[in-house]
């Protein structure tokens, strides 16, 4: 059994700090190669057959490092394929588990039926498709795994301001699904969904933890060499005090974020708003530290734009915190 | 979440006992101090004798060496059956407890801690006028005069010291030398000629707080909890206990009085308001994040991996989430909160919401406020620099 910190060291090592964004297509082998793509897959699937413990911890330590390498929607689309009886899975498994990427696509898709059992339509939100062999997506008949080279499906880029992702739209003109393919019927969607969701959020939040330190991190150290008034402006319990109320709120949103990761028992809305929280920390630490950053803070050269440009690409990820948050409330209504 | 199975159980022979036992009406009749002295009193006794008042002491008292789950099912019951705190026994078992638990004699501890269960009450002489945030500044003295420390000065902040037997007293024997360096740790008895008590009159009407005279009050040297002129040691075990058990408490405390706002919303025809559900959402989401940091916290402290600072981060955590809950009450009520009424004495729930957001403060002040708080975490945490200690006027 795989220790908890070794895992985290390893990812240490494997992804320095002092290396923001390394390249993606390294940065994906290196993945592969340390076998973090099959840490969810179980033993018997030819996986490690880990918890969502050891996921949540590598995901985090990708976060700090603001990771260009796309193992959040890699994992879902190799959880969507276990679930799946379709003839090729074992097929399919060994091929994600090796380094194919076969991602779930991470917001909604508007694809409609066309003629002739065709489809037609967007799938948004899929995370650098251009290095996928087929995308998870949901049709209106189930989820289907959708090869990128088949007739009738394009990929476009959406360029966006997060420097350390790329996200494409999954376009299907006339595009005929492959019975073989379907990972789902249309009723077993919602169950696959929810299985999904829950590891999606959890996913998601300890990305935006991992971040919301090192942006934290980032910034203090500046506050300690930034001198102004002939002392270093981390002297100043004006400016101290927002680290300090920094450091509380991301230190409450990981309490939350382990507990909900431990509990095998939460529920999609509790780890949906495990996530909220972790998004809207993150969010908020970035804007704190572009301000404590002072001008330098806005300009290219220096990295600490680039967390807030991820915070809030992750805020919109899974469904929005007024979403969450209402959801939160009506169902603590309805039991207290 | 379902518990293991002994959890199960406990959770519901607590529940059988509240469901026999759980005091109503007590707000209503905890509004005179001697009502809530009564009600106090009564309700305590019952719990120790049901073997629930004192959970985190060791297994041989009666009711004693529960786990921290067991510890958190007993809490969350508590908390749900909307029972009274144990206001006027807290500092008696957090408190007075852990000094005596840790740092006292076998015969002091043999001594007082039996009297506790019984309905001894402690009070605390930490703070003073002019040492509050910075406690190691105190004045009050004592001067040893053979069998006995002469002490004189003035205590504040005191809570409920008017109802107490006992005191835990902090007072300088030394001034040379650094400031902590000269603070003996006593055992007082309230009774004690010289000793006299004034209420602080507070914000909302309470008289949560007292502050203690001491003229030439005569305490045995056989009072002292470790050797003279090492006290802030032994004081550092008596606030320490407040960072763990107690937050614990409080966090699942204030995670079954969501049900309060719940029935505020029920209340206004607020169930389809979706910019009130967020709200409450939000709420509820900050409060179990409270309760899983004080619950990490603990576990980390029972693994003996504490960092300076940690517990800093829990008392803020848990203080921002008490102002929150008490304002989106206080909001959702209307102008119904603005009216006075009467409150239940000395209590963070006393079903009127001004009244709860008022003593919201008491833990963002008390007990070091959040502004000390943030410096430790800025300072020791995140390793900035402190300001220049001097001032120069």
């Amino acid at each position: 059994m795989i220790e908890l910190n070794e895992l985290t060291d390893a990812a240490q090592k494997a992804f320095p700090a002092d290396s923001l964004s390394p390249g993606r297509d390294e940065s994906w082998r290196l993945v592969a190669e340390m076998g973090w793509l099959m840490v969810r897959l179980p033993e018997e699937d030819g996986g490690l057959g880990l918890d969502r413990e050891a996921s949540a911890a590598i995901h985090f330590e990708m976060g700090r490092v603001l990771a260009t390498t796309p193992l959040i929607p890699a994992q879902l689309g190799l959880q969507a394929v276990l679930a799946s009886t379709i003839p090729a899975r074992s097929d399919w498994l060994e091929r994600l588990a090796g380094g194919e990427y076969a991602p779930l696509h991470m917001l909604p898709a508007s694809v409609l039926n066309g003629t002739k059992g065709t489809l037609s339509g967007t799938v948004g939100g899929v995370f650098d498709a251009d290095m996928a062999v087929a995308v998870v997506a949901k049709l209106p008949d189930g989820y289907a795994l959708i090869p990128t080279d088949a007739p009738g499906v394009s990929v476009v880029e959406r360029p966006i301001w997060d420097t350390s992702r790329r996200l494409f739209d999954l376009v299907l003109d006339g595009y005929t699904p492959d019975p073989d393919l379907m990972l789902t019927d249309e009723a077993g969607a919602q169950a696959l969904h929810d299985a999904l969701a829950p590891e999606a959020h959890l996913a998601i939040a300890a990305d935006c933890l991992g971040a919301a330190n090192a942006a934290l991190d980032m910034t203090v150290e500046y506050m300690k060499v930034r001198r102004q008034f002939d002392r270093p402006i981390a002297m100043f319990q004006a400016l101290k005090h927002r680290a300090a109320d920094m450091k509380i709120r991301i230190a409450a949103a990981e309490a939350l974020l382990w507990n909900r990761v431990r509990d095998p028992e939460a529920t999609l809305t509790q780890c949906g708003a495990a996530k909220t929280l972790a998004a809207e920390v993150f969010a908020y630490v970035t804007e704190e530290a572009i301000q404590l950053h002072g001008g330098i803070g806005l300009t290219d050269e220096h990295p600490i734009h680039r967390f807030m440009k991820r915070a809030m690409l992750n805020l919109q990820l899974c469904g929005s915190s007024d979403l969450w948050n209402e959801r939160t409330g009506r169902e603590a209504l309805e039991v207290s | 979440m379902t518990d293991k199975p002994d959890l199960e159980a406990l959770r519901s022979e607590v529940r059988a006992f509240l469901a026999a036992e759980a005091p109503t009406g007590w707000r209503d009749a905890s509004r005179t101090q001697d009502d809530f002295v009564r009600t106090q009193r009564d309700w305590f006794g019952r719990l120790v004798k049901a073997g629930y008042a004192i959970p985190h002491w060791p297994a041989s008292f009666p009711g004693g060496g529960r786990s921290l789950a067991e510890q958190k099912v007993i809490y969350e019951e508590l908390a749900k059956a909307d029972c009274p705190r144990l206001l006027l026994s807290f500092v008696s078992t957090y408190h007075a407890f852990a000094t005596l638990h840790e740092c006292a004699s076998d015969e002091q501890r043999a001594q007082y801690l039996p009297r506790i269960l019984e309905g001894e009450t402690w009070c605390q002489g930490f703070s003073e006028p002019g040492a509050g945030s910075d406690l190691a500044a105190i004045k009050t003295r004592a001067e040893r005069k053979g069998d006995v420390y002469v002490v004189n000065g003035q205590k504040v902040w005191s809570t409920m010291a008017q109802f107490a037997d006992k005191c835990l007293l902090l007072v300088r024997t030394a001034s040379d030398g650094p400031k902590q360096a000269g603070i003996t740790y006593l055992l007082m008895d309230m009774k004690t000629p010289g000793v006299s008590v004034r209420p602080i009159h507070q914000i909302q009407g309470d008289e949560e707080f007292a502050e203690i005279f001491l003229d030439n009050v005569e305490i045995p040297v056989s009072e002292r909890v470790g050797e003279e002129g090492k006290g802030w040691a032994v004081a550092q075990a008596t606030l320490a206990s407040e960072r763990g058990l107690t937050l614990m408490e409080l966090s699942y405390r204030m995670r079954g009085a969501l049900s309060r706002v719940a029935a505020l919303i029920r209340e206004h025809g607020h169930e389809e308001d979706r910019g009130i559900l967020r709200d409450f959402g939000e709420l509820v989401t900050q409060v179990d994040a409270v309760c899983a940091i004080a619950d990490q916290f603990l576990d980390n402290r029972i693994r003996g991996i504490e960092r300076i600072g940690d517990a800093s981060i829990v008392k803020n955590s848990y203080s921002r989430a008490l102002r929150a809950y008490a304002k989106l009450g206080l909001r959702l009520g209307g102008i119904a909160e603005q009216y006075i009424a009467p409150i239940t004495f000395g209590d963070l729930n006393t079903g009127n919401w001004m009244a709860d957001f008022m003593n919201s403060y008491a833990w963002t002040i008390a007990g070091g406020s959040e502004e000390v708080q943030r410096n430790i975490i800025a300072e020791r945490m995140l390793d900035m620099p402190r300001e220049p200690r001097a001032w120069v006027a």
